[in-house]
């Protein structure tokens, strides 16, 4: 004797099924909240190690920061998102093979990359080939948003041709128009000392300089050749550990004495790696932990803090603003897709929770360069706080100092 | 022009003796065991690192005759536990060793005191100028030349006069042999490894003074001591000493003239050289094969 256990399913009944299946997996929303568990993908590229690890470090932190931010008030268009960093070790080479992995194996769905303008310019390239939203949070040298300029490229950081123009007339006005240069020799130390140069000689200014490989660990020989000069102002240009380095020489040697010391980038990292009679000079600084008055600026610096037990610094803040920008790109266009994001972020103003500075920032259309404020001052030996080891003379708004789209070179092209 | 050419003979040889530190440890561990360290320069940062730790308690100069030798047990420890199982091996054996070691020792300084750059607080009494003239000389910088030139006398005198030393070069001339004449040639590698690591740690005590200390902070040294060892001949310590003086000077006068080219002239020196005398200027042939 047969003992039917189960309805028998006919041809008819499974068709209908699958039918209905099909037609659950558009409308559920239970299907909505399924997709939302697949994390959005965001590589980032930076030198971890080598001589810009501190900056890179700093940078990681702030988009750790904004992610971990992001995630908790509901992701990026009902998705979380998921941070894979990556080690570009300081080489062109290795850079550009970790954006090609990110891209292709791991499908990023955006590219953050890099402390190195050398590496960040040629990440460009593999992004713009591959039409991956690209942004970048600190490489500084001009033809990434200038001749060279992208579709899917946006930076966060200045040019070097704005950090330049905000504080040469301060150098020349307070010191003189004789300058010697110690620069590195790569993208970002080349274009930085034409715009300190242009900005010169427009001021009748006279200059000599050196420039030296990335990471230069003695400096006598450059320092006795500057001495040598007798100038108003040593342009320290170096980055990173190699910048600390020729500040401790030159205090060392008692260069001090004999002229002022200025450039455009001596950054909060490195400002409190030197001893404090290395801690002058008159320099741009891009984003500063202590604005009074200024909203939001004291959680995000309580959020750093918290995270890492250090103070908030503009690579911090380059980081934190990259990942919230992906997020507003993604949010305005409703899309992950590149091009419609890098539409949506041009022109784009920065809500005050991001911007976290006075005035108005925003990309340029033109050339989707952020447009800051840029602040100058002067770095001195710590004042109460440990991290207060610079004052802000003036505010000056990037678009001031950054020329135009035109006089930059851009020329903006979309793919067909 | 004459004085700046001739400024920076006396600062390259000041540079170059600082390289020659570093050169000797790479050589001594070179000359008898035929392992190339890459992890020289990570040893170099562990002794500044060291330095800074020990400076709170004890001053620089405690710190300076205390976080060598720390340096060095920990460099004899992981010969004992690692280097020397290679020995036997092809040296691409060790050379893989050592560079894997490299990035270990550089992600624990990485871990431990973090990626921003530390300073390591010398006495006052030698941060001053000799004079205004010769301003580059300061009085850390004489200290530097002294300390080198009392561990290059101190090195040599030992491996003349005392048994060890002795046993050393002749295990750089004939290990065999020195084992067949019943010598524990096992430890005799281990001290040898641990004197070359001994001098990595002073020259990172050295070098944390003048520059401070980061993770990274032997790479760049590193390269300028293997070059001072080819130049000089692999298994000649006085060829290494008369290598690390030379592209010292070279790398200084180069940027009197052709600054971006400081890096690139000791890589030169090394090609002319390699190509014009394999063996260095007093090596001996047939070493390292």
């Amino acid at each position: 004797m047969a003992y039917r256990i189960l309805p028998a399913i006919g041809r008819r009944t499974l068709i209908k099924g699958g039918a209905a299946l099909g037609a659950l997996q558009v409308a559920s929303p239970y299907i909505i909240s399924a997709r939302g568990e697949v994390p959005i993908k965001l590589g980032f590229i930076d030198p971890i190690t080598g001589v810009l690890s501190a900056l890179a470090a700093s940078e990681v932190e702030g988009a750790k920061l904004a992610v971990a931010n992001i995630n908790a008030s509901g992701g990026v268009l009902g998705r979380q998102l998921e941070l894979l960093v990556e080690d570009s070790a300081n080489d062109v080479g290795t850079g550009v093979q970790k954006a090609r992995k990110l891209i292709d194996r791991d499908k990023v769905d955006g590219i953050f990359a890099d402390v190195n303008s050398a590496i960040a310019y040629a990440i460009a390239g593999v992004t713009s080939e591959k039409g991956v939203f690209h942004i970048v949070p600190g490489g500084h040298t001009d033809p990434i948003t200038g001749k060279d300029c992208k579709w899917n490229v946006f930076r966060i950081c200045n040019t070097t041709t704005m950090d330049s123009a905000a504080i040469s007339a301060t150098l020349v006005k307070k010191f003189g128009k004789r300058w010697f240069f110690i620069t590195p020799d790569y993208a970002y130390g080349q274009t930085l000392q034409e715009g300190f140069v242009k900005q010169l000689t427009a001021m009748g200014g006279t200059y000599e300089g050196d420039k030296l490989p990335i990471n230069t660990v003695d400096f006598s020989a450059t320092l006795i050749k500057a001495k040598a000069y007798k100038p108003d102002v040593l342009l320290n240009n170096m980055g990173g550990l190699a910048q600390i380095n020729c500040m401790k020489q030159f205090t060392q040697f008692g260069m001090q004495k004999d002229m002022a010391l200025g450039g455009a980038l001596f950054e909060l990292e490195s400002i409190t790696s030197v001893p404090p009679e290395a801690q002058t000079g008159w320099w741009t600084m891009e984003w500063w932990w202590n604005q009074p008055g200024v909203p939001h600026v004291a959680e995000f610096v309580a959020g750093i803090k918290k995270a890492t037990n250090k103070p908030a610094s503009a690579r911090h803040w380059f980081g934190y603003v990259g990942v919230h920008s992906f997020k507003l790109a993604a949010e305005a266009a409703k899309s992950l897709e590149g091009i419609k994001m890098a539409r949506a972020l041009e022109g784009l103003v920065l809500p005050p929770e991001v911007a976290l500075q006075p005035g108005k920032v925003f990309f340029r259309t033109g050339d989707h360069q952020l447009m800051p404020s840029i602040f100058t001052g002067e770095a001195h030996p710590p004042k109460g706080d440990p991290a207060n080891v610079f004052t802000i003379a003036e505010a000056i708004a990037g678009e001031t100092a950054g020329g135009t789209v035109a006089e930059n070179g851009c020329k903006m092209t979309y793919p067909a | 022009m004459l004085q700046l050419v001739l400024f920076n003979v006396t600062n390259g040889l000041i540079i170059g003796a600082f390289y020659v530190l570093m050169a000797l440890g790479v050589a001594m561990i070179l000359n008898l065991s035929n392992v190339i360290n890459f992890a020289h320069g990570n040893f170099l940062a562990l002794g500044g690192y060291f330095a800074f730790v020990l400076t709170p308690y004890i001053g620089f100069w405690g710190a300076l005759v205390v976080a060598p030798p720390l340096v060095a047990v920990i460099g004899y420890l992981i010969e004992r536990v690692m280097i020397r199982r290679v020995y036997s091996r092809d040296p691409v054996y060790s050379l893989l060793l050592t560079f894997g070691l490299a990035f270990i020792l550089q992600d624990a300084c990485r871990y431990i005191w973090g990626t921003t750059g530390l300073p390591l607080t010398v006495p006052a009494s030698l941060s001053q100028g000799i004079s205004s003239e010769l301003f580059f000389i300061t009085g850390y910088r004489l200290f530097m030349m002294a300390i080198v030139a009392i561990a290059v006398i101190g090195l040599f005198a030992f491996l003349r006069y005392t048994r060890m030393g002795v046993r050393i070069r002749a295990g750089t001339l004939d290990l065999d042999t020195v084992a067949a004449l019943g010598i524990n040639v096992r430890l005799l590698r281990s001290f040898n490894f641990a004197v070359g690591i001994y001098l990595a740690g002073l020259a990172g005590v050295l070098a944390g003074g003048q520059i401070g200390l980061n993770p990274n902070m032997g790479d760049d040294l590193l390269m300028p001591a293997f070059i001072a060892v080819i130049v000089g001949g692999v298994g000649s310590l006085t060829g290494t000493l008369l290598g690390g003086l030379l592209i010292g000077v070279a790398s200084a006068l180069t940027t009197v003239f052709f600054p971006s080219a400081q890096e690139a002239v000791i890589y030169v020196i090394m090609a002319v050289v390699v190509l014009i005398r394999p063996r260095g200027l007093m090596g001996e042939e047939g070493m390292l094969t």
